[in-house]
């Protein structure tokens, strides 16, 4: 069954028809185009997928496209202001924490809602906000550093 | 900060990478694209007794299935020629595929798998390696034989092929030992495991056709596009987008054939996302499961006379890349010591699993991990310091290895002591927790690699190279190279790469060769530009090309800066006449001569070019009620020769530590009865966590080192996953007093170790 709705991401309203069987990830990256979110897993086992609902850090690879119809959806490609990366992309270049990139992000996603529910968060408190990412390449040490450095620049 | 205002060591793909803009090969859609799925075996061993396509293809919206009878009649793969693209006649592992489809959409490709009859005689799997290679065992290949099988392979039965290492006499000096040690150790089979799961989209134009595919080797993918359908190399183009990890997961060629066979077949591009699982079950480069056999002969003063082993490797139910690797598991089982009587044997043997091949460092955590662990039982046994028993028998510049290599200037006995030293080796530690130690050490490849260099007349320069970005910074390290030889500033240099119709050929991201080879490439192309503005600048400077130094932007008299020409000028004069265009080619490095040893089945992996070496030292708190071991420190001290981009260099140890404990504690295969594997997901098959991260401390004895990569640097993304597991295996069992001899050493394993022990104790 074909529905068409409409997807607030980032700020610009998209009208779409979609399938209700879809999931937000598919819809996002084929419909909309922001190929950002990533598709590592489809199960939330990866993380790489996660994108923000009304704040909320959310899998979007198992979360069905038509249930975010009405709320805020924020993407990668939504944290920076035009040309002005957001600090957290800023930092996590700066300090390394990039490698191949596929997991980033979704890593940058769940640290951002991290940040704006804890803007000084305990090392404990960045490893549990960033516990259902997954990252093969860098062994996560400068993708803390970079969410400490994040934290640091942002409450001064 | 903009974007376009970065400071040094920021990858210059990263921009891309953190804003979402950067396209992975999964990202693409071209007009037109059908959706490629595939039958799998979904048994371990068959016979198919009906394949029937027919309905798959009358379903509308399909318009393509192939299967063996659709593609050339031919085995591949590089050295036992054991495979080919579809099953034929038999299945041999579940992951093996039978037959693809191309439909307009994802549904009505499932649907066409639906609707493919695959009906099959079951035949008896062989999954024990030791059962495989005793007589009477069912064989993976009965045609072996008369398959094509190049360089020295001897095989027989269900052993692929079988290697040695063999220096001394190593039955004699056993005899003449004060005390003899003898150890088993199993590891399981793992997974590369990136978090990008591969994608391929072919399009065909005429009689040419391109391939986006992430792949970490585009010439080997290349290659087995061009064998497998018979199609000549410049009519092949493989284009690597961004690409998301592999760490050796993605070597080789794996399904871009079907995949420009199902393009060809349709008159439409295909592509091709896989699934998690398809991911775990598909490729044929799983980290091989082992059974590893040593035994040292020691001296009550601590010295090593002699060892023997035998190693059994599962190579899965075809030979990709592994025929190479039953001696590299022989050299780590030897391990950096001086051991003047050696004989290891290894033998790679078939079996109905998932074909193994080259995973980050392959075989080298398994053997290390089992050697360093044997090696703390040995210490043990004559009552002597891990460490102290390790500064013994480690080699040292000038000292001759297991196989009669003398290493010239090395730096592992710095490894050990600062690693050991950073650690508080020594030092007490609460209850619970522990170190331990362990060396390792990894070879230099070398192999033949290109590069293009062009200067514009805006001063900006484009380095056209065959290296692959799968993470490790080869878009840094390059840049930094061209950038030193010419004077300008890294972002200048722009790099052209990841297509095979624009540079010469390379290894790509494999072995840890994107410095050592490609590096030198661009180095030397580099060169012959500098070398021509040079020649310019001398007319302008009224001075000796010799003379002439390019540093900052600018072409200027050695001694006197102040004599100087913008490089930016010589460039705009070179556009109006003879361009500014370099070409290299890498000389190949010869291997170093052996003296001594002997080596059956050799496969170019005793005698190590530039050999990497480092010592890890864990500290481990093991949860004695619960079996849990938890890594809470992690010190490493790597010589991989000059290193020329720290960042870089550290994000290879973190990363690789951690895969190293992953590998140690929680990623393992399991199979089933049936031979499958029964963990083919994220949740199932665990790996690590940033809660799971432990802090990693790391230093780098930096030797210049001859006869390796550009500025004596030698290679870094395997070494670091070589003996994370040794560390931890040996700081569980000095936590704990118990042995855990399967790896990985999971809470149960390690429970069931402890409990073990204690009923011992009681009885």
């Amino acid at each position: 069954m074909t529905n068409t709705i409409e997807l607030t991401v980032n700020g610009v309203p998209y009208p779409v028809s979609i399938a209700t069987d879809r999931n937000l990830s598919g819809v996002l990256r084929n419909e909309i185009g922001l190929t950002g979110t990533k598709e590592g897993c489809d199960d939330c086992e990866c993380g790489a997928c996660m994108v923000l609902l009304d704040g909320q850090p959310v899998n979007a690879c198992s979360y069905l496209a038509v249930q975010a119809q009405g709320r805020e959806i924020t993407t990668v490609e939504g944290l920076a202001s035009g040309e002005d990366m957001h600090p957290l992309q800023r930092n996590i270049l700066a300090t390394g924490g990039v490698q191949c990139g596929f997991c980033t992000p979704g890593m940058l996603m769940s640290a951002h809602a991290l940040l704006e529910r804890s803007p000084d968060p305990t090392l404990e408190e960045i490893k549990i906000g960033l516990s259902g990412n997954l990252c093969r390449c860098t062994g996560y040490a400068r993708i803390l550093d970079a969410v400490e450095a994040t934290a640091v620049e942002i409450n001064s | 900060m903009a974007i376009t205002d970065l400071p040094e060591f920021i990858r210059a793909d990263g921009p891309d990478k953190v804003t979402g803009s950067g396209r992975y090969t999964a990202d693409m859609t071209l007009t037109g694209q059908l959706v490629a799925k595939f039958k799998y075996a979904e048994v371990s061993h068959a016979r198919i007794t009906n394949l029937d396509v027919s309905a798959a293809r009358a379903i509308p919206g399909v318009f393509a299935v192939l299967t063996a009878d659709d593609v050339p009649d031919l085995r591949y793969t590089p050295v036992i020629a054991d495979r080919t693209l579809f099953a034929r006649d038999v299945v041999r592992f579940e992951g093996e595929v039978v037959a693809a489809v191309a439909a307009i959409s994802a549904a009505i490709a499932e649907q066409a798998i639906d609707a493919i009859v695959f009906e099959y005689e079951a035949l008896p799997i062989v999954t024990d390696l030791e059962a495989a290679v005793a007589d009477g065992s069912t064989l993976v290949h009965p045609d072996l034989d008369s398959y094509v099988i190049t360089g020295d392979t001897p095989h027989e039965g269900n052993v692929a092929t079988h290697s040695s290492i063999e220096m001394g006499d190593a039955e004699a000096a056993m005899a003449s030992a004060d005390v003899v040690i003898s150890s088993r150790y199993v590891a399981d089979a793992s997974h590369a495991a990136p978090i990008e799961p591969r994608a391929i989209i072919a399009q065909w134009e005429g009689d040419k056709v391109t391939i986006w595919t992430s792949t970490q080797v585009p010439y080997d993918a290349r290659d087995g596009v061009c064998e497998t359908l018979q199609l000549p190399s410049n009519k092949v183009r493989i284009i690597v987008p961004h690409l998301g990890g592999g760490f050796g997961g993605k070597c080789g060629f794996h399904f871009e054939a079907h995949i420009a066979a199902l393009a060809k077949a349709a008159k439409r591009p295909v592509k091709l996302v896989f699934s998690r699982w398809e991911e775990f079950v598909a490729p044929d480069r799983r980290r091989e499961g082992m059974i590893i056999d040593v035994t040292t002969g020691v001296m009550h003063d601590g010295t090593i006379v002699a060892r023997t082993g035998a190693l059994l490797l599962d190579n899965g139910a075809y030979s990709a890349d592994a025929t190479f690797f039953p001696q590299a598991a022989a050299m780590h089982v030897a391990g950096p010591y001086k051991i003047p009587n050696i004989k290891i044997d290894s033998r790679l043997v078939y079996t109905n699993h998932q074909p193994s091949g080259s995973v980050r460092a392959p075989t080298a955590p398994q053997g290390c991990w089992a050697v360093e662990s044997h090696t703390d039982e040995v210490a043990a046994a004559i009552s002597m310091d891990p460490l102290d028993f390790r500064r013994k028998n480690i080699v040292h510049t000038g000292a001759i290895g297991p196989v009669g290599q003398t290493y010239d200037e090395i730096g592992l006995d710095q490894c050990l002591e600062l690693a050991t030293k950073s650690a508080g080796w020594g030092n007490e530690l609460p209850d619970g927790e522990a170190l331990g130690i362990a060396v390792g050490w990894w070879p230099s490849f070398a192999a033949s690699a290109g590069a293009f260099a062009k200067m514009h007349g805006d001063g900006k320069v484009q380095l056209i190279t065959g290296a692959n970005e799968c993470g490790t910074g080869s878009v840094m390290t390059l840049r930094m190279i061209a950038a030193d030889e010419l004077g300008l500033d890294q972002t200048d240099i722009e790099l052209v790469y990841q297509d095979t119709a624009a540079a010469p050929v390379g290894p790509g991201a494999t072995g840890s060769q994107t410095l050592l080879n490609h590096g030198r490439a661009v180095e030397t192309a580099s060169r012959q530009i500098a070398d021509q503005l040079k020649e310019l600048a001398a007319v302008h400077l009224e001075a000796n090309a010799d003379d002439i130094v390019l540093s900052g932007g600018m072409a200027s008299v050695a001694g006197t800066p102040t004599v100087s020409v913008p490089i930016v000028e010589l460039a705009a004069e070179a556009a109006e006449g003879d361009l500014l265009l370099g070409s290299a080619s890498a000389p190949v490095h010869d291997s170093p001569e052996l003296f001594g040893s002997t080596c059956l089945g050799d496969q170019d992996f005793a005698s190590w070019l530039a050999p990497q070496f480092s010592c890890h030292v864990a500290r481990v708190r093991v949860d004695k009620d619960t079996g849990v071991a938890r890594v809470l420190q992690v010190h490493t001290a790597h010589d991989s020769g000059t290193i020329i981009n720290p960042v870089a260099a550290h994000g290879q140890i973190e990363g690789g530590v951690l895969m190293g404990i992953g590998q140690a504690l929680t990623e393992g295969t399991q199979y089933g009865e049936d031979g499958r594997q029964q963990n083919a997901g994220l949740l199932e098959y665990k790996l690590q966590t940033i809660a799971d991260a432990p802090s990693i401390h790391t230093q780098f004895v930096e030797i210049f080192t001859p006869n390796a990569g550009p500025k004596g640097a030698k290679g870094l993304a395997e070494a670091p996953n070589v003996a994370t597991a040794g560390a931890i295996s040996n700081a569980v069992a000095r936590a704990t007093g118990v042995r855990v001899r399967q790896m990985p050493m999971t809470a149960e394993r390690v429970w069931d170790a402890l409990t073990t022990s204690a009923r011992e104790d009681d009885s």
